[in-house]
């Protein structure tokens, strides 16, 4: 296990720089989750610390060594990918103990270990088994399998649960929880599912266009976010963006200098006929525990989204009244920066 | 399904099995029937002799010979075009600079007829002025006119090289379109694992190959007992039976010496070695479809 530093970490491909110089330090044992929308260079970032992909310029260090210009295998890190990469000719427990054969251990040894890893997946009945004849949880087992067993000092993740369907994704989620909380690793999640970050991370780093717009806690993400991307990004469904003026921030002290404000869907209440902004419900979405109706207000271009309780009887076209709760709205600046917070 | 798709379906089948059945069966089951008796090819009276034809194989030191050169021909017809085709695709997979021109460059024989190869092949073999024995000379400083497609030691093997020339350019595409289809995730995963370039070849690219292999094999298979044209253009069997494969001896005794009786005993045994052949195939192919579907 150890600790990982990227010390100003740059990449670019020809005269395109994608990764715009990163600074961050993973504390050893520590379990984060890189998270932006597509094409923000998380997934770059974590093959340049795998040594898959070169660093045009920094360094990445692991247990205080630099490793930069250490090849793959030199580093001590595994690495699980999202389509599996298992090998289609090679058995399960030949994909578990892949690497252990290619140091050329005693057989006895290695069918010991995958054993026993296999034990932990519960892979045991399937051990003869080929990818093709698994199911897409089990193979993704098996992919872990073969990052642990080689007892790596950092574990890579580069999307594991994209290819799984959401009731197998979920279980899956639980499975890696467990096993970080069982082996206490050094783990990085790529992911781009706001519920696998908010759930699986100790920390999380959210990125855009090729630099980390913020490190932290997810309910510090999610609570006190440091700019407006970051507001927008985390959280689903999004926070609802409102300019100062307008009827449903009436009344709110305006910060200096802000320009925006935010409110997240749950932090927005109905109200009796009078006492808000009024608007209609344009659009219910009904999911069990609860619901979110969106609802047009006259002097905002956008719909906003509010959290109901699950049995809220309010249908579309309802005509509602509504307000926010004060020291829960979010002030931002001209270049987006969140302003400090209004509540204590 | 209603009558009239039922009438058209039956009408589109029937023409290629009528044209299937005259060419193909009708012909095997001609060959059966000859196989048996001792017909010349002309005569219309002729005589059933029973398994005489298939007796007589069994002493005939040509067939001995034919069935000895058919299984090194049909060895090194798949082996060397194999091995050469998967060695190139593995150099020109990697982004050399004029990797295109060279792919297009070792394809281009496959688009050649064999008359044309064999052609091309009897000039670089020519004794005098042929290409080889010009090189050999100015290579060694030594005189060379081995007369290599008429001596009985040279003359199958040459005609091999010239075979397996026009063959390698369509097993490395092959094998090209194989390469290209192993995802780059694994090829991580040996480095990530510390796989050394050998053991990358050996245990990951080399296995994930195998659906193209087992096309490139079937190929060779196909062409190598195919493969008459090339031997018929270039040594005709000779010199003194060096060359003489079972199709070629199933020739020179059906339409050479005219006895079509023996002949066709010949051509029987021939596909009675196919069948076995494919067999063996199609059993590996079984285990390939359980692992890759």
């Amino acid at each position: 296990m150890a600790e990982l530093t990227l010390d100003r970490l740059r990449k670019s491909f020809g005269s395109q720089e994608v990764i715009k110089g990163l600074d961050l330090t993973i504390a050893d044992g520590e379990f984060v989750v890189f998270v932006g929308p597509s094409g923000c260079g998380k997934s770059t970032t974590l093959r340049m610390i795998a040594g898959l992909e070169d660093v045009t310029s920094g360094a990445v260090r692991l247990a205080g060594q630099d490793v930069t210009r250490t090849r793959p295998a030199g580093r001590g890190i595994a690495m699980v990918f999202q389509s599996y990469a298992l090998f289609p000719h090679l058995s399960v427990a030949d994909n578990i103990g892949f690497g252990l054969s290619l140091q050329r251990l005693p057989r006895a040894e290695i069918a010991a270990r995958v054993r026993a890893v296999a034990e932990t997946l519960q892979l045991g009945p399937l051990l003869e088994r080929f990818p093709r004849e698994l199911s897409g949880g089990q193979r993704q087992r098996v992919a872990i399998g073969r990052s642990i067993i080689r007892d790596p000092r950092v574990f890579l993740f580069d999307e594991p649960l994209s290819n799984l369907d959401a009731a197998l994704r979920v279980q899956m989620r639980l499975e890696i929880a467990r096993l970080h909380r069982r082996l206490r690793a050094t783990m990085i999640y790529v992911t781009h599912d706001q519920v696998e970050a908010m759930t699986l991370a100790d920390r999380i780093v959210v990125f855009n266009e090729g630099r980390i717009e913020q490190v932290g806690s997810p309910m510090a993400l999610y609570e006190r976010p440091a700019n407006r991307f970051v507001a927008g990004f985390i959280g689903a469904p999004a926070m609802n963006f409102l300019a100062p003026g307008c009827a449903l921030l009436a009344g709110l002290a305006v910060p200096a200098g802000a320009r925006e404000a935010g409110i997240r869907p749950e932090h927005l209440a109905l109200v009796a006929p009078g006492d808000g902004a009024g608007g209609s419900v344009e659009l219910i979405e009904r999911l069990g525990p609860e619901t979110f109706a969106h609802l047009r207000l006259p002097d905002l271009p956008d719909t906003v989204t509010l959290r109901l309780p699950g049995d809220s009887g309010v249908e579309p076209g309802t005509a509602v009244a509504l307000r926010a709760l004060p020291d829960r709205v979010q002030w931002f600046d001209a270049a987006g920066r969140a302003l400090a917070a209004t509540r204590g | 399904m209603n009558r009239q798709n039922r009438i058209w379906r039956t009408a589109l089948l029937a023409a290629p099995l009528a044209v299937f059945g005259l060419f193909v069966v009708w012909p095997l089951m001609s060959s059966f029937y000859y196989s048996f008796t001792n017909w010349n090819g002309f005569n219309p009276n002729y005589d059933f002799v029973g398994f005489a034809n298939f007796g007589k194989i069994v002493t005939d030191r040509l067939f001995l010979n034919a069935t000895i050169n058919t299984a090194i021909w049909m060895v090194a017809a798949i082996v060397l075009p194999t091995a050469l085709g998967l060695g190139l695709a593995l150099l020109l997979d990697r982004k050399l600079p004029g990797a295109r021109f060279f792919k297009s460059v070792f394809y281009l024989p496959i688009c050649l007829s064999a008359v044309i190869v064999g052609q091309i092949w009897i000039w670089i073999y020519q004794p005098d002025w042929g290409l080889l024995n010009t090189v050999l000379r100015h290579v060694t400083g030594a005189e060379h006119n081995w007369a290599w497609l008429a001596r009985p030691n040279t003359a199958l093997w040459s005609v091999i090289v010239a075979w397996s020339w026009q063959q390698t350019g369509l097993s490395m595409v092959i094998y090209l379109a194989g390469l290209t289809g192993i995802p780059g995730d694994l090829l991580e995963v040996c480095e990530i694992e510390g796989a050394s370039p050998w053991q990358r070849l050996r245990r990951v690219v080399l296995p994930l190959l195998t659906p193209s292999t087992v096309v490139v094999v079937a190929l060779s298979v196909i062409n190598s007992l195919k493969g008459f044209d090339i031997l018929y253009i270039m040594t005709g069997g000779g010199p003194f039976n060096s060359s003489d494969t079972l199709a070629m001896h199933m020739y020179n005794e059906s339409f050479a010496k005219f006895r079509m009786g023996y002949g066709s005993a010949i051509s029987v045994v021939l596909f009675l070695i196919a069948m076995v052949v494919i067999g063996l195939y199609f059993r590996q192919l079984r285990k390939v479809d359980r692992i890759y579907g």
